[in-house]
């Protein structure tokens, strides 16, 4: 028992059963308990009638999911692992995992521009939009009225020739014209008609999915809904029969089906016309992972951008660590004055906002006007040459990175327990040696993992070349893969560059790209493991 | 305890429900109340009774030098309508944004964008096409409304144009260059003689920009792509590789870092207009958009169309038009009808466009007004309409990088033909791979 | 007793009372060193220190010459002002359409529940890893490594459309709110396990097992015992988290869209994509005065950079 005393001084004493205290944490703890478990049960029930109501199941069972899970964990009294780890695995999962999974999955369909909604979507729309405004018909100004709901109709088109003032009643039956008498008419629109309830603007744009497909024949055409307060004479000239899977063109008979060219396929006439730029989804199996590693450009761009990736990511690394170890046992003399200004300076780097840093740099490797060359006399293009462009890109990352390091690297050496370097130093080791055989070992077990953590980040650091080189230089032929870039910023190129987004094919390399990853942190994770056995 | 704690739970369970009232609305996850709250103070003023996604009546989507013009047009049209409008400014990469949220069913009713987006908006069904007048289009530009009109159909309405023409710092080079050759004759003087430091100002920076080198290419007899017999632009007709870009390629070699040094890589978009307007260049080719910089800074200047070079054609820029797009799948798609194919659509608003954006009216009526008295619009709005309207079509996406990249590479020294001809063979490869 | 006061009395104050302070290197105490000697042994330090500190700040002082001159571009920029005055601090706050104090409240308020939520989980997953032996326990710390190697914005898209869903229910949690955006931020919840744990794995077990046997439940011990011991990590991995919360840039530039739900990074982000050369001088501004929350937060933290890093090895 005494030895509990030290951490907790209330419990002191002669008393053996230090009960106030754990009375208190057990109350707060369930009552902490039942409110959270409440409001977790309490969101689920609360949010699951609009789930049910938009028939969103997958959602739904989510939704249940968690808060059955957590009631289980949290309720009894056993799981008690899974009681500290629950929360922030749930939002790992949700927000990491998932996302991760539909990328994998959306990595084996054409998903990208031109290719982002499904077929029937994709019919409706061409189809939707070849109405051609007949030529000299007259606008009409609209009023939207109804007998029936105001939300579902049926509804019926007060018009007013906009040609000729004269006035006339649609409907899906058709035109018909009524007398001057029949309805108000202010400033050439129909206000008021007995028997009908006159819809308002929000009203007429709330039912706009019912109303703009109201087409009221006519002999040239259908006159239709455009706006609010407006309607015009035109015909849809396309037309797409289910059966045969084939849109026509009504006016000269012209009959387009679908023909496969690349990933996707086209509406296509005989002699190769195509009714439309667009495609549609659809699953391509392996397709793109087999171009990613079978395309001899891509092959090779790959392999020679991981290369650099694993180089910047170490020399990342390795220059932050030396420089800011170089300062940190430099700086670390209590002879010194003025350390503590010395490290709130080198600080400020680390302190900027990386964008905002980066931003700046950018500017400062310009060839006839940035900062660098103008300083130093020289005359470098910077990012022309990939050699420049990277001693760029290291240098910048230098800069932003050595002072985490000088930090931890100070606050190693200062833990370092004296005794050792003093027995050292007895035993006559040089000042040099003392720090190879003692101090540097007892350094490096306490900053490889922070070294791994950095290597890790630098290994996906798309600012660091997305805003100080974006990828340059490039070669003129290949466009896509710059001297600079790394696998995630050669990425996200893909994914959304100028180009146009291929996303399917993206997300395809990212989940190489994690699985690459994965084989990198399982080896350090083995290196790290041993460090933490020498430990 | 367990059944005590189930039981307990139960009862804060329903507690919460009831709290709730069924509003959905109450922060999920610990902590972030604060956040969800200040969420919500975005205006909503209609109190309107749509379940769910209150925005506003209509949304409209533009960047932030158009804000300050769209608002008072969309106020004026909220008031006439009594409805709310909210204009959003998108600071960065408007077209990818809207694409994908248009596509998740949460993007705007209505947006700005340049008309080169057509062809991507199109096949990616992000937009609807416009019902418009003839006897309505006919009050603009005939170069906008073809601009606009992609495969026989009108995608959006033309409000203003974006064109580059050449400008000279008028302390250096008094008088209107007849060619190129002559603005960088005397540009080259003017840098021998220690006056500026640049004689030509065209921004390629180390990624090249096609877009400004355009009227090299025209003048030196290249094109992109030619012209099916509908007037469309065909992506079969590649021009970059063929004879016209060899000569310019040539020519901008012998302009470039290994010769003449007229074009830099160093010259970027950073820079460029802030060079001219310290004074330290003697032309530069860019936009309306270096006006304001160039006023404020106070250097004497004058603005006329790019000059081709001498012997060689006229130089014809990319004509640039601006317009107000229909989003396909907004949830207010009669108000956005109504408030481009109306409210926008007339001369007030134009003028109204202009005087909030600056940018060269493409309505003529508000052209002639503006050009009337400020020269300078007038010299964007003839250098628009003499240009060639920016490719639409989606096979243009794989021009710009590698041909940016090419030109670059080129003014670095690298062997202009070969480097043009791989450059074609690459674009051509990409279009091809997209079907 | 003793364990208690090594932890949270930082080792790396740096202050000549700090017990590990004192430098191996120095076998006698000197009274005052001169000339030739004072050079070998100390004034060297201060010529290296003075190289490393004119490097790191010549970027800084770019930014502050740029943020005091009113021309505000790329060309009238250089190391040393030209000119001074606050007119870019002016249009910085003032401009309407830029609501600057906005975005910089907002990535406060972001960056502060992200670091809160983001501490919590980790200090909870780790003590379970570092204090229980339960199935799975060596693959879970291993999978926590390599999703964390996982950009999350590689999946934006994926995320994207999953949080239209969610606002389709919840309007709230819907893209273009901070709520969404914060929640996305939630992910990385579990990403200062490892740093977390190893300070806690140097944290003597016998202390909870006594505290156990003493009565006191498993919360009790980890709230009332173990959590005040670990505050320098805790501070740490606070800082850590802070700082990548207020600089995440893609994942907000694809979230948050209306102006007055915008972080700081992508406020200012787009003043200078759109004109950089002359948006120089009030992005500068808003740099700066972004910047003076992290740098104070720093300046207040830095004794538990050292301390808090390193104290898990004082332990050995």
């Amino acid at each position: 028992m005494a030895t509990t005393t030290p951490t907790r001084p209330a419990a002191q004493g002669p008393d053996p059963h230090p009960t106030p205290v754990r009375r208190a944490g057990t109350t707060t703890a369930l009552i902490a308990k039942v409110l959270g478990l409440g409001l977790v049960l309490g969101l689920a029930i609360a949010i699951s009638p609009t789930l049910i109501g938009q028939s969103r199941w997958g959602f739904l069972a989510i939704v249940w999911a968690i808060a059955v899970l957590a009631l289980a964990t949290y309720a009894g009294r056993r799981a008690l692992p899974a009681k500290y780890i629950l929360p922030g695995t749930l939002l790992l999962l949700l927000f990491v995992i998932y996302p991760v999974v539909m990328t994998a999955k959306a990595s084996t369909t054409n998903f990208g521009d031109g290719t982002r909604q499904s077929k029937e979507e994709t019919i409706a729309q061409i189809v939707a939009s070849s109405v051609v405004q007949s030529p000299d018909a007259p606008r009409y100004t609209m009023t939207v009225a109804t007998e029936g709901s105001v939300t579902e109709g049926p509804f019926t088109l007060f018009l007013v020739s906009q040609q000729d003032q004269s006035l006339y009643k649609g409907t899906v039956d058709g035109l018909e014209p009524i007398a001057a008498g029949d309805v108000t008419v202010t400033n050439n629109a129909v206000t008021a008609a007995p028997g009908y309830t006159i819809l308002t603007p929000q009203q007429v744009n709330a039912a706009n999915a019912t109303i703009k497909d109201l087409a009221v024949p006519t002999e040239t055409g259908a006159i239709r809904p455009l706006g609010i307060r407006q309607a015009f004479e035109g015909t849809t000239t396309l037309r797409y029969d289910e059966a045969t899977d084939t849109i026509t063109d009504t006016r000269d008979g012209t009959q387009y089906t679908p023909v496969t060219s690349g990933d996707r396929e086209f509406f296509t006439s005989a002699d190769g016309r195509r009714v439309s730029d667009q495609s549609w989804l659809a699953n391509v199996g392996l397709d793109n992972y087999q171009r990613a590693l079978t395309d001899s450009t891509i092959r090779q761009d790959f392999i020679r951008i991981f290369i650099w990736t694993v180089l910047f990511a170490t020399l990342s690394v390795g220059t932050t660590f030396l420089v800011g170890l170089l300062l940190a046992t430099t700086l670390n003399d209590s002879r010194m004055k003025g350390q503590r200004l010395y490290r709130s300076l080198l600080l400020l780097p680390y302190a900027m906002p990386g964008f905002i840093s980066l931003l700046v740099w950018s500017g400062f490797f310009n060839k006839d006007f940035g900062l660098i060359n103008s300083l130093t006399g020289l005359d470098i293009g910077w990012f022309t040459s990939t050699f420049w462009a990277r001693t760029a890109v290291v240098l910048t990352n230098l800069w932003m990175g050595f002072p985490y390091m000088f930090i931890v690297c100070t606050g190693a050496l200062q833990a370092i327990p004296s005794d050792l370097k003093e027995a050292a130093a007895i035993d006559g080791a040089s000042g040099f040696t003392q720090f190879r055989k003692i101090t540097f070992p007892l350094l490096l077990v306490t900053v490889a993992p922070l070294l791994v953590a950095s290597f890790a980040f630098n290994f996906n650091n798309f600012n660091a070349i997305a805003l100080l080189t974006e990828g340059a230089p490039f070669a003129p032929d290949n466009p896509e893969a710059g001297g600079t870039d790394i696998l995630i910023s050669y990425t996200i190129r893909l994914a959304f560059g100028a180009g146009g987004a291929q996303l399917g094919f993206a997300s395809a390399i990212s989940v190489l790209l994690f699985v690459l990853t994965g084989v990198i942190a399982a080896i350090q994770f083995r290196a790290t493991r041993t460090l933490e056995d020498v430990n | 305890m367990s059944p005590r704690v189930l039981v307990l739970v139960a009862g804060a369970a329903l507690l919460t429900t009831a709290c709730g009232g069924g509003d959905t609305t109450t922060p999920a996850a610990s902590g972030s109340s604060a956040p969800a709250s200040s969420a919500a103070a975005e205006p909503s003023p209609s109190g309107s009774a749509a379940p769910v996604r209150s925005n506003a009546d209509l949304v409209i989507w533009t960047d932030e030098l158009k804000a300050a013009a769209v608002k008072p047009i969309a106020a004026k049209f909220a008031t006439d309508n009594g409805i709310t409008v909210d204009v959003q400014v998108i600071s960065a990469d408007l077209q990818a944004n809207f694409v994908t949220a248009n596509a998740a069913g949460n993007g705007p009713d209505v947006f700005t964008g340049a008309h080169d987006w057509i062809g991507n908006l199109v096949q990616n069904g992000a937009i609807s096409p416009l019902q418009i007048t003839a006897d309505k289009l006919s009050g603009y530009a005939p170069i906008s409304v073809a601009a606009t009109t992609y495969q026989s159909k009108l995608y959006a309405l033309p409000f203003g144009f974006e064109a580059i023409a050449l400008y000279r710092n008028t302390a250096i080079a008094p008088d209107e260059p007849k060619t190129l050759d002559d603005a960088i004759k005397v540009g080259q003087a003017a840098v021998t003689a220690g006056k500026v430091e640049s004689a030509l100002n065209l921004q390629q920076g180390d990624n090249g920009d096609a877009y400004h080198m355009e009227p090299v290419l025209t003048s030196m007899g290249g094109y992109l792509f030619g012209k099916t017999s509908a007037g469309d632009y065909d992506p079969k007709d590649l021009g970059v590789g063929k004879e016209g870009s060899l000569a310019a390629a040539k020519k901008i070699a012998e302009l470039g870092e290994k010769g003449s040094k007229v074009l830099r890589r160093s010259i970027s978009g950073d820079n460029s207009i802030a060079l001219f307007a310290s004074g330290k260049a003697a032309f530069l080719v860019s936009g309306p958009w270096a006006l304001p910089d160039i006023q404020k800074a106070g250097v004497k200047y004058a603005i006329s169309p790019v000059p081709g070079f001498a012997g060689q054609k006229a130089a014809k820029p990319f004509s640039g038009v601006q317009g107000f797009y229909v989003a396909s799948k907004g949830k207010n798609q009669a108000f956005a009808q109504e408030f481009v194919a109306n409210a926008m659509n007339t001369e007030a608003s134009m003028q109204a466009m202009y005087d909030g954006a600056k940018i060269p009216p493409a309505m003529n009526a508000v052209a002639d007004k503006v050009g009337a008295d400020n020269p300078d619009v007038k010299v964007f709005v003839e250098a628009a309409k003499g240009g060639d309207p920016m490719p639409a079509i989606p096979a243009m996406q794989k021009v710009w990088e590698p041909l940016g990249k090419a030109y670059s590479a080129i003014i670095g020294g690298a062997d202009p033909a070969a480097t043009m001809t791989a450059t074609g063979k690459t674009i051509a490869a990409a279009i091809a791979a997209a079907g | 007793m003793t364990d208690k006061t090594d932890l949270t009395v930082e080792p790396g104050a740096g202050t000549p009372t700090s017990r590990a302070a004192r430098p191996s290197t120095e076998p006698i105490p000197e009274v005052k060193l001169t000339g030739a000697r004072w050079w070998r042994e100390v004034g060297w330090r201060h010529l290296v220190g003075l190289v490393a500190v004119l490097f790191a700040l010549f970027p800084v002082v770019y930014i502050i010459s740029a943020a005091f001159n009113p021309l505000g571009t790329v060309v009238a920029t250089g190391l040393i002002p030209t000119a001074f005055s606050l007119e870019n601090f002016d249009k910085l706050l003032t401009d309407p359409g830029r609501p600057y104090l906005r975005w910089l409240g907002n990535t406060l308020l972001v960056a502060l529940v992200v670091t809160v939520v983001q501490v919590f989980c980790s200090a909870l997953a780790a003590y379970a890893f570092s204090r229980f032996r339960f199935w799975g326990r060596r693959g879970g710390l291993l999978t926590l490594l390599l999703i964390q190697l996982f950009p999350q914005f590689l999946a934006a898209i994926a995320i994207f459309s999953m949080f239209t869903t969610i606002g389709e229910v919840i309007p709230r949690l819907g893209l273009n709110t901070l709520a969404a955006y914060t929640l996305v931020l939630f992910g990385g919840a579990l990403g200062q396990v490892w740093l977390i744990k190893g300070f806690f794995d140097s944290v003597p077990k016998d202390l909870d097992e006594a505290a156990v046997m003493d009565g006191a439940g498993h919360a009790t011990v980890f709230f009332k015992i173990i959590l005040p011991l670990v505050r320098p990590i805790l501070a740490v991995t606070g800082l850590l988290a802070f700082v990548g919360a207020f600089n995440e840039f893609l994942l907000a530039s694809i979230f948050l869209r209306g102006e007055r739900v915008k972080t700081v990074a992508v406020g200012l982000y787009g003043l200078i994509d759109q004109d950089r050369s002359n948006n120089l001088g009030v992005f500068a501004a808003g740099a700066l005065i972004t910047a003076i929350p992290v740098v104070v937060l720093f300046q207040y933290l830095q004794r538990f950079i050292a301390g808090g890093i390193t104290a898990g090895a004082v332990k050995g």
